[in-house]
């Protein structure tokens, strides 16, 4: 309903109705935010001298959206069919068309998952969760529940209350569990509440738990007293997959090392109000996701603008501190504004983002000025997650699980982890020997085996540039460019006659090793 | 690629790198910048041999024979006077002046995860921050950016707890670990040569993909491209043949070979002597099984036979190669177990009161220091914080603790905890 209102907005505006309305609520159409991100950016870009880079070309373009919201890149049809459309709105429906696909919640899944869930790239028990908390998050994005009904839901998931039968949280690890959260926190207050801060709210509230720092803004008593909404929480047994109960009215704790009991307490002003038979989890749970939280939409906007540009305009994504103000303080503003009052739409938001000449930018700098981390005159080259980049091989090397029974998958997202911020991505020397002599890639480049491959360069009746322009359309996405398919075309060539499969391997070799291919740009 | 492409390509990232000071770069590739500008000569390096699961310090280097906890092994006499050990570790006994029993170990942590991050790291796990483990500090401050080997290389690290805690942290991708992996009987380094491919088809395809790039990364420089570039270059340099070689355990003599055992943790032990041997500064071999809650006299001693000769043996080859007395060597695991024994016949967790064994270069052998209660249970004497070794550690490398690196969270952290005292007296 929401959606399809939207569209139509945009469509007339798009056409050129005049969108000059009061910003007083924040806009609702998701072009408006779009050009209310660009105002903001280009009153600093002129205050600050600098020369934003162009729009980027529709191949990069498309590239980017498709690896952002979908989570891999685009088929080679897919490029042809955007490359051949010359409507002008082309990019604005294309943007729709993927948040409205499958992918988008697949793809979203993930991503939320290792923010909420990060103990699994490294702890194989807590790895027994993954599936399952994945598939519910992915049924809530699929649903399209608002981001504030998605965290309520997380945090009030039903927990036996003491006295009865202990909830399991791991009864079939395909089923969705939003139970995995508390189950891999180890059900310990102090986890969840450092989670909460950082993941929902973005403030480190960690850092005071053992001491109070001389400077810092939190204090050791408050991050407590976050715990505290988590203190009836009890493990029935040790270790992760033992069931849970819940002390249904107590929000009370003692911190460790001290004797102090401490009461729950909001970290604004605002003060709980109990009820009999209502969790402190829920009481929790209402504050953030109250439309007057003071930091569960900036924080949201800020991850968000950190996922599309790299840096957040509060960097890191999750540390608002006092003494780490915002990049552009009035766009962080007008952006949660906008997200509150579209009900918490991630998809819009994801619009308004996706729209704006800033995202739409090509990321080769084009000049010194541009070097600015904090706001985007360019596009940041972003890490692949180990899901986005897998998931692309798959798609340009025509790779089936099936026919290794997933191992070259499990392979990969073992030793694609992201260990770094998305802003400072990093290659380690195991990845770049996996690619540059790892038995995926023997595969995909033996010309008797790989599917793109085979396609490649047996299909009868093309030319040599043809089939060159093939392998640049599977696996990055674009057509060469002249300089380019000259000297690759001569490498070809060189090669005896019936070696020539041999050569464009290389040259698939050689696209699925490139930074290129391997980074977000 | 040929010799000139590499220096072009690093030369590059070195401009790149010192570009970064004016630009808003933050992180290692600064600390790179700064970095190459050092002198690179390593002094010492470190080899540590990681016991994963916990060890039975009362099974190997704190007996307690007269107590009921002591359980069914006996003590024997060592090189050391008046320092005893296990009786299954006879060809260790035999190096003990090499070696210094720290018998006072004094930790909090009690969960794999945590206490193996506590112990790597020096630091309780504290997100954000993403500690660096000793190897990446190690190949931090002694590593050779410029050699074909890396600074830190893993042995049999595969599947151990807590992946994240032996990583680079905040350090970066040049100090991440270089995992050997094991199958059966043999050690390698996974994809390290192309499968079936000619060195000179390899050679072209590098190339290739070299001018195919340089476009990108000249429009597109900053960390994630550096990174890249970085990975590719030590990778390419490390399939070299001279580097490659040094993971081949066909060159060493099969009577050598034997000596420290066939097992994996055998033949990891002489890797980390060739490697060490070629400059890398840090190595870590693992041992894993440790985690004995069941069966624990019948495991302990079955490890014990695979750790004896293979420890004695790289002591006794190091000694013989002029290499001890720059190469430290570390013994531990994350933890001890209970002096109390489970119905299981087997020993819990215990951070408590336990025991870590320092030897070669630095260190002052033939020495206990510490003490433990006559059942196991306290430490009486000069309790051992995890901080507290590693300061050790690094003053035995000659390193100072107190040294700062900048943090993924742009907060200075020392290498060691500040308030770490060092074992002074363990230092030679």
């Amino acid at each position: 309903m929401m959606q399809s209102h939207i569209r139509l907005l945009m469509l007339i505006l798009t056409v050129g109705v005049s969108s000059a309305q009061p910003a007083v609520a924040g806009p609702r159409d998701a072009n408006e935010l779009a050009a209310q991100i660009d105002r903001r950016l280009e009153n600093h870009w002129k205050a600050e001298k600098i020369q934003p880079v162009p729009r980027a070309d529709d191949a990069e373009f498309l590239r980017r959206v498709y690896l952002d919201i979908t989570g891999r890149i685009p088929r080679p049809a897919d490029v042809h069919d955007f490359l051949s459309d010359n409507s002008a709105d082309k990019r604005l429906r294309l943007i729709d068309q993927l948040l409205e696909s499958p992918r988008f919640a697949v793809h979203f899944a993930n991503v939320w998952r290792a923010e909420l869930l990060p103990e699994i790239a490294s702890n194989r028990e807590a790895a027994a969760f993954q599936r399952g908390f994945e598939s519910w998050l992915r049924e809530r994005f699929r649903a399209g529940v608002g981001y504030d009904q998605l965290v309520r839901e997380l945090l009030t998931v039903p927990i036996a209350a003491e006295g009865q039968d202990a909830e399991p949280v791991l009864r079939d690890p395909e089923r969705p569990n939003p139970l995995a959260f508390f189950a891999v926190k180890a059900a310990r207050p102090e986890n969840l509440a450092a989670a909460v801060s950082r993941s929902l709210l973005g403030i480190r509230l960690e850092c005071a738990q053992c001491h109070n720092h001389p400077f810092a803004q939190w204090k050791r008593e408050q991050f407590w007293s976050q715990a505290a909404f988590f203190a009836g929480l009890r493990r029935q047994g040790d270790g992760l997959f033992a069931p849970l109960t819940e002390i249904v009215n107590q929000h009370e704790i003692t911190a460790s090392g001290s004797s102090k009991l401490l009461q729950a307490a909001f970290l604004d002003s605002n003060t709980p109000k109990w009820q009999k038979n209502r969790t402190s989890r829920a009481v929790l749970a209402d504050w953030i996701t109250s439309r007057d939280n003071p930091y569960f939409a900036r924080a949201t906007v800020n991850r968000m603008w950190g996922y599309f540009f790299g840096t957040g305009l509060v960097d890191p994504v999750d540390d608002f501190r006092d003494d780490n103000p915002p990049s552009d303080g009035a766009l962080l503003d007008d952006l949660a504004r906008s997200f509150v009052e579209s009900g918490f739409d991630l998809p819009f938001l994801i619009r308004g983002i996706c729209l704006s000449r800033a995202y739409q930018r090509t990321s080769a700098r084009t000049d010194a000025s541009q070097e600015n981390a904090r706001l985007p005159a360019r596009m940041a080259v972003k890490s692949l997650t180990a899901e986005q980049f897998f998931d692309s091989l798959t798609l340009a090397t025509g790779y089936r699980e099936d026919q290794d029974k997933g191992a070259a998958r499990r392979q990969f997202l073992t030793r694609f982890t992201l260990t770094g911020s998305t802003s400072e991505p990093e290659t380690s020397v195991q990845q770049a020997l996996t690619l540059l002599n790892g038995r995926f890639v023997s595969w995909a480049t033996d010309p008797e085996k790989c599917p793109t491959l085979i396609a490649a360069t047996q299909t009868p009746g093309m030319s040599l540039a043809q089939r060159i322009e093939t392998l640049y359309l599977t696996t990055i996405s674009r057509k060469p460019k002249a300089e380019e398919l000259d000297p690759l075309e001569r490498y070809v060539l060189q090669a005896k006659s019936n070696r020539e499969a041999e050569r464009l391997a290389d040259v698939f070799w050689t696209l699925l090793n490139s930074a290129e291919f391997r980074m977000n740009h | 690629m040929t010799s000139v492409d590499l220096l072009t390509r690093r030369s590059w990232l070195r401009r790149s790198a010192l570009m970064a000071t004016g630009m808003s770069l933050s992180g290692w590739l600064g600390r790179l910048a700064a970095r190459a500008a050092d002198d690179p000569r390593r002094k010492r390096s470190c080899i540590l041999l990681w016991m994963a699961g916990g060890p039975s310090q009362l099974d190997t280097f704190d007996l307690k024979p007269t107590h009921a906890n002591g359980g069914p092994f006996k003590e024997i006499a060592t090189a050391a006077s008046g320092v005893k050990i296990s009786e299954h570790f006879p060809q260790l006994a035999r190096q003990m002046n090499r070696l210094a029993i720290l018998r006072s170990m004094r930790t909090r942590e009690g969960d794999h995860e945590r206490a193996t991050a506590n112990l790597r790291t020096g630091y309780l796990p504290q997100e954000p921050i993403r500690f660096p483990s000793l190897g990446a500090l190690v190949s931090n401050e002694l590593a050779d950016l410029d050699a074909d080997l890396p600074g830190f290389v893993s042995v049999l690290s595969q599947g151990a707890f807590a992946q994240s805690a032996v990583a680079a942290g905040f350090l970066g991708p040049s100090h991440a670990p270089l995992v050997v992996a094991g199958s059966g009987e043999t050690l390698k380094v996974e994809d390290l040569k192309p499968p079936s491919v000619s060195a000179q088809r390899s050679r072209e395809r590098l190339e290739l993909l070299h001018k195919m790039e340089a476009n990108f990364l000249a429009t597109r420089r900053g960390t994630a491209t550096a990174s890249h570039v970085t990975a590719y270059d030590r990778a390419v340099r490390l399939g070299r043949e001279a580097a490659a070689r040094a993971f081949d355990l066909s060159q060493e003599k099969d009577s050598l070979r034997d000596q420290y055992g066939r097992s994996l943790f055998g033949q990891g032990c002489l890797l980390a002597r060739r490697l060490v041997e070629r400059g890398v500064p840090f190595v870590e071999v693992t041992l894993g099984g440790w985690d004995t809650h069941d069966n624990n006299f019948e495991q302990v001693k079955s490890l014990s036979g695979v750790l004896d000769p293979a420890w004695a043996t790289l002591i006794a080859d190091l000694k013989d190669r002029g290499l001890l007395d720059s190469t430290l060597l570390v013994w531990m695991g994350e933890f001890g177990r209970t002096p109390g024994i489970n119905p299981r016949n087997g020993r819990d967790h215990y951070p408590g009161a336990w025991s870590v064994v320092l030897g070669g270069g630095g260190i002052k052998g033939g020495q206990t220091i510490g003490r433990t209660s006559k059942d196991g249970s306290i430490v009486e004497e000069r309790p051992v914080s995890a901080p507290d070794l590693m300061a050790t550690i690094c003053l035995a490398l000659g390193l100072d603790p107190k040294k700062q690196n900048l943090s993924n969270v742009n907060r200075p952290i020392r290498l060691v905890d500040p308030a770490a005292e060092p074992i002074k007296e363990v230092l030679a």
